[in-house]
């Protein structure tokens, strides 16, 4: 484990339910997860456990029945669509299993598709070429995501989520799609991420991920466990 | 099959908000045919169904008054007619019923052949004392059966209403048409007997010029006599309506085109969700073919009600509208069953093109693999790099990403745009005939006769900005004493008082120049630089030196405009009034009750020609109406455009919600997500413009004023300132339906699309 700072998310008593009826599931149920600064978290669980709806809900992109969620000092379960759109923007970088590579867009349009969003395009782009070049993936900057490898693709998602210099990259599955070899440097490349006081929240089934990891969590029956 | 349709049924019932969208469309598109199928062809085939209800003549011969003998044995030698009906005809008959006042074309019937006017309601005449008026009078003046009117001194009664096809209707028409006996019509021409007109129904119709020929040979001693036969008529009505039926033909196609896209667009984005389950049903053993014949059918039980009350609506709405239209040109509207029958046709033909819009999609997500449909997710066709900026220019490349799609619907807008701009056109052609005389060159308001008051008199009436002496004479070309026109002269500066644009050559200046209407120039081959010869009823010949070619209106352009010093010096007696100009802001009714006050009756210029032989007030009602209806259409082709962006638009969010929910994940605000749809919008609008214009300019514009008059180059083409309003107004819909678009896409909440993997 390196060294973490202070906390950057707390999150308490989160519950999230879907469904309705006797077809009614309860995947989060009191869950609740302190993630320090340049802390890598791997989190694991069966299937259908509720992973991806806790890394939705630290993210933003979904929100919690109850409990809170406070990412660097601001209560994001209480901000309107308005404050999470800033927050995503600003805060977050999301690193799918799928990639989501927008197939339309080089791969150097996706790096800069968030910073354009944040209206930042511009001084953006210097920033943009160093992460290509820094990920190897300068060469294939003008490609378009359709004549890419899965691991290519990976990587860039992960140069597109650190555009606007995050503080917290929740990643999830990403090695899901890939080959070991191509998991592998997509472990190192998130792992390496710590090393500027950023944070990493990892949901993965794989075994080399939660290797790698500072803390490994569990999602069991709504809960996490350590 | 029959798993998906209770499967697709299954969907309808749980997501209604969906089912009633779907209905609304099918209801707006039915109603749109519905309006459109019935105008187009209760005009296109008006004529010959009110010349088949009147039993029209197939020849109609006029002449000076003669006694009734001769005529029939001159009849009776032509081998080709089955029937003649012999009638005295009487015009300026002074007609009153209360306070009004016309004076009418009456027609004296004997009971020896068919009418050759439909009767609409009433009967026929039986006694001396009975009429039977023009439904158009009746209309205008609120007269009913069994009222009475006054013609020529005596009262008659009101036995039937009639329209008589190839005329229009009264007061379109200066003067109404009346039916009376025959003695009551000697009675009004003097009292002597004999017959002026023949009305001729022929054996073989097909054979009409050869009847003609012989016709012509047998009418030694017949003075004026003129022949008007029903393909004439047909002709002459059909050149005027086939604006109207172009217009509405046009305005189907798109409606059908739109209405097409707009269906596709909507049973493609259901396929697009219904993917996961396509996909299911794949896996437990559903063919291709039972999946999209199943989607197709369950389209089509929703379609079939929507379709039928849209279609409904759409022929109800216009019906009121039409009715008067087709009185205004003296036509009967079609029978129910006809109408019911059309309607009928519409209804099963929406019904397939629904059922056929669903299963091509279904068949095609059928055929997929299934793995590839049980994941659901985005479709994405070839990507394409659009240097536009940044999510303006995403949106334009998920539209690029379906070429044959967008290219359909830029079909659409531009074919919208174009008919858009044509009937912006045509409605600005028509406000400025109705409110301005200048319009076709007019540039005074009233004229007097010049021998009940004096110039100087006219000058000095307030409001009165200027006058001058205006001199009309008949004229036949001296090389070809066949071809007459009107030759129309001005003391002083022609143009100042007369100046139809100018389509060749330049303006009139000098004394032994002429403008000559374009009519006259086809007739004669003139062009600028040549000689017209103009021989007068004085016997004098005189010449100018054509030096313009103008687009005249009056006369069907058979006209020329030139100085009065020579007009005058070889026909002394030519027609003489006082063309008079109001001064700004001076009222034309004051001018004129002043003129009333001196004595003299002061005639308004109006828009048109003067011997259209239509009523100011009328035409003014006329044009007023068409142009509105036009300016309508206008608006509800504009609402098609922002339907059928809506759709697309909607389609892509469907489409590609997973790309949306990726955007708005790496922190899209709701204006961003706007901004993509809006760039998709733009760029269709963009490239639909341009090519809409063109094709309003260049063809349509072009081909539509040809149609309407072909003695004149009327311009058609759309100006920049119609350009600029359809530019603003496509802008509009293209932010309307983005908006739409971004409400459907950030409604659901994001991580939705995101595990669609």
């Amino acid at each position: 484990m390196q060294g973490v700072g202070s906390v950057l998310v707390r999150a308490r008593g989160l519950t999230k339910t879907f469904g309705e009826g006797h077809a009614q599931a309860r995947v989060l149920d009191g869950a609740g997860l302190e993630v320090a600064r340049g802390e890598f978290i791997a989190v694991v669980g069966k299937s259908g456990s509720g992973k991806s709806t806790l890394l939705h809900l630290l993210g933003g992109l979904d929100r919690p029945d109850s409990g809170e969620i406070e990412l660097d000092g601001v209560r994001i379960d209480r901000l309107d669509e308005r404050g999470l759109t800033a927050i995503r923007r600003h805060k977050i970088g999301f690193v799918f299993q799928a990639f989501h590579l927008l197939p339309e867009l080089t791969g150097v349009e996706n790096v800069l598709l968030p910073a354009r969003l944040a209206r930042d395009g511009v001084e953006a782009a210097p920033r943009a070429k160093e992460l290509l070049e820094r990920l190897g993936l300068a060469r294939i900057a003008r490609r378009l995501p359709t004549e890419l490898s899965g691991g290519e693709q990976q990587r860039l998602a992960i140069a597109r989520a650190l555009i606007n210099d995050p503080a917290l990259v929740l990643a999830d599955e990403p090695t899901g799609n890939l080959d070991e070899e191509s998991g592998a440097d997509v472990l190192n490349l998130l792992r390496r991420l710590t090393d500027s006081d950023r944070s990493v929240v990892l949901v993965t089934h794989d075994r080399a991920a939660t290797s790698i990891a500072d803390r490994v969590l569990r999602l069991e029956g709504g809960r996490l466990v350590a | 099959m029959i798993p998906v349709v209770r499967h697709g049924l299954a969907r309808l019932r749980n997501d209604r908000a969906r089912t009633a969208l779907l209905i609304v469309g099918v209801t707006a598109a039915a109603a749109m045919v519905g309006a459109a199928v019935t105008v187009a062809y209760a005009l296109a085939t008006a004529f010959d169904r009110s010349a088949a209800a009147a039993a029209m003549p197939d020849v109609t011969a006029q002449f000076a008054q003669q006694p009734l003998a001769p005529v029939a044995a001159r009849v009776r030698a032509l081998v080709n007619v089955r029937a003649a009906a012999y009638r005295i005809e009487a015009k300026g008959v002074d007609l009153t019923a209360g306070p009004r006042f016309a004076t009418a074309v009456v027609d004296g019937v004997r009971n020896d052949g068919p009418r050759g006017y439909a009767l609409t309601s009433g009967r026929d005449i039986r006694h001396r004392d009975e009429v039977v008026i023009e439904e158009g009078l009746a209309r205008s003046w609120h007269v009913h059966l069994a009222d009475r009117l006054t013609l020529g001194g005596d009262p008659l009664g009101v036995v039937g209403l009639a329209t008589t096809p190839g005329t229009v209707a009264y007061p379109l028409s200066r003067s109404p048409r009346l039916y009376v006996s025959y003695d009551t019509a000697r009675r009004l021409t003097g009292g002597a007997a004999g017959v002026n007109e023949v009305l001729l129904w022929l054996n073989d119709p097909s054979q009409v010029d050869v009847t003609l020929a012989q016709a012509r040979a047998a009418s030694f001693g017949l003075r004026d006599l003129q022949f008007v036969t029903r393909s004439g008529y047909r002709h002459l009505i059909g050149r005027a309506a086939g604006l109207v039926i172009s217009l509405l033909v046009a305005f189907s196609a798109i409606v059908l085109l739109a209405a097409g896209v707009m269906l596709g667009a909507s049973a493609a984005a259901e396929m697009q969700r219904r993917r996961e389950a396509i996909g299911v049903l794949r896996a437990f053993g559903a063919t291709p073919s039972s999946i999209a014949v199943g989607y197709a059918v369950e389209s089509a039980a929703v379609a079939a009600p929507a379709a039928c009350v849209g279609l409904v609506a759409g022929a109800a709405v216009v019906a009121s509208p039409l009715r008067h239209l087709l009185g205004i040109l003296n036509e009967i509207t079609p029978p129910a069953l006809t109408t019911f029958g059309l309607l009928a046709a519409a209804w099963a033909a929406i019904v397939l093109v629904v059922a056929a819009a669903t299963w091509v999609p279904a068949w095609r997500a059928g055929r997929e693999r299934i793995v590839d449909t049980l994941r659901g997710g985005d479709v994405v066709g070839a990507p394409k790099r659009v240097p536009l900026p940044a999510l303006a220019g995403f949106g334009a490349r998920l539209t690029l990403a379906r070429p044959a799609r967008a290219a359909t619907l830029v079909t659409v807008l531009a074919a919208s745009t174009a008919v858009v701009l044509l009937m912006l056109a045509i409605a600005d052609v028509l406000h400025g005939l109705q409110r301005n005389a200048q319009t076709l060159g007019t540039r005074y308001q009233l004229t007097v006769a010049a021998s009940d008051i004096s110039l100087a008199e006219v000058r000095e009436v307030p409001g009165v900005a200027a006058a001058t002496l205006r001199y009309e004479s008949d004229a036949a070309d001296s090389f070809d004493l066949g071809e007459s026109f009107k030759l129309v002269g001005f003391a002083g500066d022609v143009t100042s008082y007369e100046s139809p644009p100018v389509d060749s050559g330049r303006r009139a200046r000098g004394i032994g120049e002429a403008e000559v209407g374009a009519g006259l120039a086809d007739a004669l081959d003139l062009h600028a630089g040549g000689t017209l010869a103009a021989q007068l009823p004085s016997g004098r010949e005189v010449r100018f030196r054509v030096v313009g070619i103008v687009d005249a209106l009056r006369d069907e352009g058979l006209v020329a405009y030139v100085r009065a010093e020579r007009l005058r010096a070889a026909m002394p007696a030519a027609s003489t009034e006082i063309a008079i100009k109001l001064a700004q802001g001076a009222s034309l009714n004051d001018v004129r009750n002043a003129l009333l006050g001196r004595g003299v009756h002061a005639d308004k210029t109006g828009g048109i020609s003067e011997d259209s032989g239509l009523d100011t007030s009328g035409r003014a009602s006329f044009l007023r109406v068409l142009a509105a209806l036009l300016r309508s259409v206008a608006v509800l082709d504009g609402l098609v455009c922002v339907y059928a962006l809506a759709q697309i638009l909607a389609l892509i969010a469907r489409e590609r919600r997973r790309a949306v929910a990726v955007i708005r994940a790496l922190g899209a605000s709701r204006a961003q997500v706007f901004a993509v749809f809006a760039g998709a919008a733009v760029l269709l609008a963009a490239l639909a413009l341009p090519i809409g214009v063109g094709v309003e300019r260049a063809v349509l514009g072009p081909a539509v004023a040809r149609l309407a008059v072909s003695y004149v180059t009327l311009s058609l083409k759309a100006g920049s300132s119609a350009i600029l309003v359809v530019a603003g107004a496509l802008a509009v819909a293209a932010a309307v339906a983005a908006g739409w678009a971004t409400r459907t896409a950030t409604a659901d909440a994001i991580v939705a699309p995101l595990r669609e993997d």
